[in-house]
């Protein structure tokens, strides 16, 4: 858990009314949320098209990440065994530290000053590019989103589109100070020229970067690859310019075979942006063969733990499943009126909350379990059907048997259930309860500040009955 | 038949003619109704807290006074959600208690789809002059599946034209404790819902669970609207909210 003390989770909180205060941020998340979820369900819609069922289809991606992790260790032999025979390095990272270590130490044997990233969100848990800076080694992110946040200073506030958050004339003021030019007005429809400027920068780092660093969407434990699935093209840049080509994922994205793979393929894109597929997809194997126009001359996988193998056999096992599609998110109410950033470290969103606390320890983030309604809504669009709201469910009760919820809840809580078990004192409860809800709302029928829930009446009306419970009521009705 | 009427705390707190309208519902299918006495909560507030102790006593609670109906009925889908899905889950290793749990899930039904897919019965519904737009809550809908059977019955109202809101099935932002400990959110969330119900422009929002009516009515009015009215299906169904 070495990167716990970096989470901000436990100011979830107090994030979330700073986010919800911040104008930019509430108009990007407006814009891109429908965007977001009509590109899912039209995708979804279409596999019909293909004569394939969604629900189908997600047991059998359920089925291929529940085989792959009961024996996750003999996969992941596997493709020790498969990706070295094709000439690749496989290295093991315990932690993000030891993922920092590793590349670090590759990047100074072989003398190399740059670095040329696509998206890796392990990365971002290893805190990996601050490692680099402070070993005098330049990370340069060349996905476009990763491009923008990195340029601000910022980390990812979504795990498909890091810079979800940002309006596009904040991208504009950024591109225009870093890139030395005028500001110009910008509209959506210049986003094109925008991306443009992006590419001509990126394009030299390309050719200048030592290495590149890429996540993997899956290994493929028979083939010894790394799948990679990008939309924008720096990732077949990042994994085949530069010479060294570092490959940094987690243990559980291992499937066995290709037709696994396929099948996963089918879920991926369709739950993210509502492809069918994305614009690239590819499978990294090896190094640079004999013929070969273009290739890294070295290949190495770190495949890093990171606090997942203990979820192994736990009642979060479930959790091991995620694909990193971002559907969870992009369903999620809570998400959309917070953004990323409110999560406080790598993940957001459902999974996020599930994950935050599970990698980085349950009393370090204990608001994320809470931070859902419960809706369901990112249960229901999981690609690979996990049960999202029971795991957070989950955490809630680990919590209190570990008595980490505050007294005050605890004793609350008590003192409403022994009521709840006696009847009799709990309807005069009851009786009084209403009457002094109806005093309070004075006539009007609803109450406008109400000190025992200041939360609610702080945005809402709080709306009473006339002052007589339905037991009540009831038992005088019964009686005439 | 004999059916219990659950009305559960809320509508006993918030709305009691939510729960004299479910009775009367049930009344005209011609069955024998029981408010059950002794009923207070299902224990909902602690099982979402994670106070799995507290949530099995209150789950035993209740069943002591629910079982012995043909069937228990509830006008609320995040009740009925308690006792059908979470109940079996909660008590499975309580020998005895376990099975009794699984016996009781499969005769409890929230309102509408006892009506529309148990009882059956054409109910002489009285007349509804305006157009009502139906707010899909989320336990009913992704726990229980009910989203055909409140329309189908509003439809039989006479007078009554449907008007679907956009993301209709979106969450209302009420989530229980979470509209209290995370209040900014919730209103955020629950300011949507509303921005949604004014692009249906229908004269009642109406929906089967009271958590999430309370949470838009407290928001629309907030807002300024004074003239969207907010009903429980029950009231529209059963003459009480005319």
């Amino acid at each position: 858990m070495a990167t716990a003390s970096r989470s901000q989770a436990m100011h979830f909180h107090a994030r979330a009314g700073e986010k919800l205060r911040n104008a930019g941020l509430q108009r990007a998340l407006q814009k891109a949320k429908p965007l977001f979820v009509g590109k899912r369900a039209k995708g979804i819609a279409a596999l019909a098209e293909d004569g394939l069922d969604f629900e189908m289809l997600r047991s059998t991606g359920k089925n291929i990440r529940n085989r792959t992790l009961a024996d996750l260790d003999v996969w992941l032999d596997l493709f020790e065994e498969r990706a070295t025979a094709a000439g690749a390095d496989v290295l093991w990272a315990r932690d993000g530290a030891e993922v920092s270590r590793l590349v670090v130490d590759i990047a100074r044997r072989h003398g190399v000053s740059k670095v040329a990233k696509s998206k890796s969100m392990l990365s971002e848990e290893a805190q990996l590019n601050e490692a680099l800076a402070d070993a005098d080694i330049r990370p340069v992110e060349t996905d476009l989103g990763e491009y923008i946040v990195q340029l601000a200073g910022e980390a990812p506030s979504h795990i498909i589109a890091p810079a979800v958050h940002k309006t596009i004339s904040e991208v504009e003021a950024l591109f225009a100070k870093e890139h030395g030019r005028p500001l110009e007005t910008r509209t959506s429809a210049d986003i094109p020229a925008m991306a443009q400027e992006a590419r001509a920068v990126l394009r030299e780092h390309f050719l200048s970067a030592g290495m590149g660093i890429s996540g993997a969407n899956f290994l493929i434990a028979e083939t010894g690859s790394a799948a990679l699935v990008t939309n924008e093209g720096n990732g077949r840049m990042v994994t085949t310019l530069p010479k060294i080509h570092v490959v940094i994922t987690g243990i559980e994205k291992i499937v066995p075979t290709l037709e696994d793979f396929a099948t996963l393929m089918r879920l991926l894109p369709r739950s993210a942006t509502g492809q069918s597929i994305s614009n690239y997809v590819s499978l990294l194997t090896g190094t640079k063969r004999e013929g070969d126009h273009d290739g890294p001359e070295k290949t190495v996988f770190i495949l890093v733990d990171n606090g997942r193998a203990d979820l192994l056999g736990s009642d979060y096992q479930d959790m091991l499943r995620c694909i990193r599609c971002g559907a969870c998110m992009n369903h999620c109410p809570v998400y959309f009126s917070l953004g990323g950033h409110a999560y406080g470290w790598v993940y957001p969103g459902p999974m996020g909350s599930v994950l935050t606390p599970l990698l980085t320890g349950i009393e370090n983030a204990l608001d994320l379990p809470h931070a859902s309604t419960g809706c369901n809504q990112c249960g229901a669009v999981c690609p690979v059907d996990i049960p999202l709201p029971t795991l957070m469910h989950r955490l809630r009760e680990e919590q209190n048997e570990r008595r980490l919820r505050p007294w005050s809840e605890r004793l609350a809580l008590k003192i409403w259930a022994w009521l709840a078990g006696k009847p009799a004192l709990y309807r005069w409860f009851a009786r009084r309860a209403v009457r002094y809800l109806n005093w309070l709302a004075d006539g009007s029928g609803r109450i406008r500040i109400f000190g025992l829930a200041p939360e609610w009446t702080a945005g809402r009306d709080l709306p009473v009955s006339s002052g007589r419970t339905f037991h009540e009521l009831y038992s005088a009705r019964k009686k005439t | 038949m004999r059916l219990a009427l659950y009305v559960t705390c809320l509508v006993d707190l918030m709305r009691p003619s939510v729960g004299f309208a479910a009775l009367r519902l049930l009344e005209a299918t011609g069955a024998e109704v029981v408010v059950p006495e002794g009923q207070t909560c299902c224990g909902q507030p602690a099982w979402n807290a994670g106070n799995r102790p507290l949530a099995v006593d209150l789950a035993k609670k209740a069943m002591g006074e629910l079982e012995g109906y043909d069937y228990v009925v509830i006008p609320s889908g995040s009740c009925t959600d308690q006792i059908r899905n979470v109940y079996p889950r909660l008590l499975a290793d309580y020998p005895d208690w376990g099975s009794r749990a699984q016996a009781l899930a499969g005769r409890v039904y929230e309102l509408t789809s006892f009506l529309a897919d148990v009882a059956k019965v054409d109910f002489d519904s009285p007349e509804f002059a305006g157009s009502v737009s139906y707010h899909d809550s989320c336990k009913g809908l992704r726990g229980l599946g009910i989203k055909r059977q409140p329309r189908e019955l509003l439809l039989k109202v006479r007078g009554l034209s449907l008007k679907e809101m956009p993301d209709c099935e979106e969450c209302c932002g009420f989530g229980g404790a979470f509209s209290v400990t995370f209040g900014e959110v919730s209103t955020q969330i629950v300011d949507r819902k509303c921005d949604s119900i004014a692009a249906a422009g229908a004269d009642v929002v109406v929906g089967g669970d009271l958590g999430c009516l309370i949470n838009i009515e407290g928001r629309l009015r907030r807002r300024g609207d004074e003239t969207t009215r907010v009903l429980h299906i029950a009231e529209v169904l059963g003459g009480e909210g005319c």
